[in-house]
């Protein structure tokens, strides 16, 4: 197995999560907002999810296990088949969002009518998910994906205030001047720390490394892809940050259009930077919409101990193979309906903190098993980690709905 | 504290993926079914299907999932189980005891589109 090609998984895994529709609206935001002041944040939480999909994967690796099948496992029924009907309405609208997203993208390049082009998004994905084989779509997309690295140049040749950044990379107090801008900061922060690890990335970066046909031999493989997809995307976040900081908040402008963040590109490289960043944009947005529609599929089918894989003939997977087509119909269907996709992001991802604890807590629990992992179980470091962030997220899951309420969905 | 039992049935086979004698997957051990003996109860088969899970969910969610699924299960005998490990494999064909028909006919349905 070519290792070097596995970093592919890693770095579509990390854009499906980090530089998604939502992930897009929150860091240009909070940049807007608060400037650097809630980079702290994505440090946090960047070195949470590498935490857990380095468990997830090393259980793959070892065990050959899926997160959802420990989930069942672990949690019993009743509490999975919850995680499950939570996990997949997140998955739902994260890949509602993402279809919209590309959709409007599309609309932005051609000025063809929006739901045509959703029905044309809807074909474009069927065909892909059906046609190419899993490590195609790894290589595709993650590939595609690293043209977002124009954000890292842009930023970089508008001189950011590097001061200001480094002194965002530590928590602090919040400067603000109202209660109302404190709530405002508070829900930035949970939603940035649930919109980087988001649940679907350890489901999928799990069963990826399953279709990979990982074994333990792969564990070191796994740190690597890990370290290497996790920090670049939080590069890439960071730089998004740093645009709304510097570009779109002291020129008075909301990034509300998944598009919006092109604008900066063509701003220094005029129209070769306006289509690379678009072209960026659609690979890790389309790659979000199959990582959320194959993650609903992989949950599902491993919950109920269905033949799975997108290494299989879908024949040979038929109910994993006919989820992911529904997936993918009915996230069209949400957006068709007329919703805004950003707004259906946004939901998705304060509500998707939630679902956190119920998915990490299995995977701590078994990574730490050393009668389930044995040589392979977590260190003390990864077990404190663990422990560490699963505090941290129920925290953070018992306020997000509060503050979602009370701030008006971020909008103060 | 004392140590767990060498085999504890809710531990080690409820919850579990069932791989048939072909290596397919063809469901999770949704209930245990003992039978009493003078020496005690002895495992004698495993339920897969709401039969075996209903009971498992709170009353709430029971009453809604029982307007959603129908109710029946599959039986498999413990005698057909060979191993018990991360996965419980068995010694037939999932088709033999009546295991993965939905899969098997989404299947037949699938296999007329192109490229599947």
């Amino acid at each position: 197995m070519n290792k070097a090609a596995e970093l592919f998984l890693g770095i579509l895994t990390a854009m499906g999560g980090f530089v998604e529709i939502g992930e897009l609206t929150f860091t240009l935001g909070s940049g807007v907002h608060f400037g650097y002041q809630l980079l702290w944040v994505t440090v946090l939480g960047t070195v949470g999810i590498m935490a857990y999909c380095e468990m997830a994967g090393r259980i793959a690796a070892v065990k050959r296990r899926p997160v959802f099948s420990l989930i069942r496992e672990r949690n019993g029924f009743g509490a999975a088949l919850l995680t499950l009907v939570a996990a997949n309405a997140v998955n739902l609208l994260t890949c509602a969002a993402e279809v919209g997203g590309v959709a409007l993208l599309w609309q932005l390049m051609t000025g063809w009518p929006y739901r045509a082009l959703l029905f044309a998004a809807l074909a474009f994905f069927i065909v892909v998910v059906w046609l190419l084989p899993f490590q195609w779509i790894e290589r595709v997309f993650g590939l595609g994906g690293l043209l977002m690295v124009v954000f890292i140049v842009v930023l970089w040749t508008m001189q950011p205030q590097w001061s200001e950044m480094a002194a965002g990379l530590l928590p602090s107090m919040p400067r603000v001047e109202s209660s109302r801008e404190l709530l405002l900061w508070a829900y930035m922060g949970v939603a940035l720390l649930s919109s980087i690890m988001l649940p679907y990335e350890t489901y999928f970066y799990a069963s990826g490394g399953i279709e990979d046909a990982w074994t333990p031999s792969d564990i070191v493989t796994n740190r690597v892809v890990v370290l290497v997809g996790f920090a670049l995307g939080a590069l890439l976040s960071v730089a998004l940050t740093g645009l709304g900081a510097q570009y779109f908040g002291p020129r008075g402008i909301e990034p509300q259009l998944p598009g919006t963040a092109a604008l900066a590109a063509s701003v220094v490289f005029a129209k070769i930077g306006l289509g690379v960043a678009a072209l960026g944009l659609f690979f890790a947005f389309a790659g979000a919409a199959i990582e959320t529609a194959l993650s609903a599929a992989y949950n599902l089918a491993q919950f109920a101990g269905w033949p799975w894989g997108k290494s299989k003939r879908p024949r040979e997977a038929a109910r994993f193979s006919l989820a992911w087509v529904v997936v993918f119909v009915a996230a069209t269907a949400v957006v068709m309906s007329g919703v805004d996709p950003v707004q259906v992001v946004e939901v998705s991802i304060v509500f998707s903190v939630v679902v956190l604890p119920f998915t990490y807590l299995p995977v701590l629990l078994v990574a730490r098993d050393k009668k389930a992992m044995g040589e392979h179980a977590n260190g003390w470091f990864a077990n404190v980690l663990g422990w560490f962030y699963l505090v941290t997220l129920t925290i953070a899951a018992l306020a997000a709905i509060p503050l979602f309420l009370l701030t008006h969905g971020g909008r103060g | 504290m004392s140590e767990r039992p060498v085999f504890d049935p809710h531990h080690d086979v409820l919850d579990r993926q069932l791989v048939d004698v072909n290596g397919t997957f063809c469901g999770i051990v949704d209930a245990l079914e003992f039978t009493p003996t003078p020496q005690g109860p002895v495992l004698t088969a495993l339920w897969v299907g709401p039969d075996g899970w209903l009971p498992r969910v709170p009353a709430l969610l029971a009453l809604l999932c029982e307007r959603v699924v129908r109710r029946h299960h599959v039986s498999v005998p413990w005698r057909h189980v060979r191993e018990v490990s991360e996965v419980i494999r068995l010694d037939v064909s999932a088709g033999a005891l009546g295991l993965g028909r939905a899969d098997r006919a989404a299947a037949r349905w699938i296999s007329k589109l192109p490229f599947s």
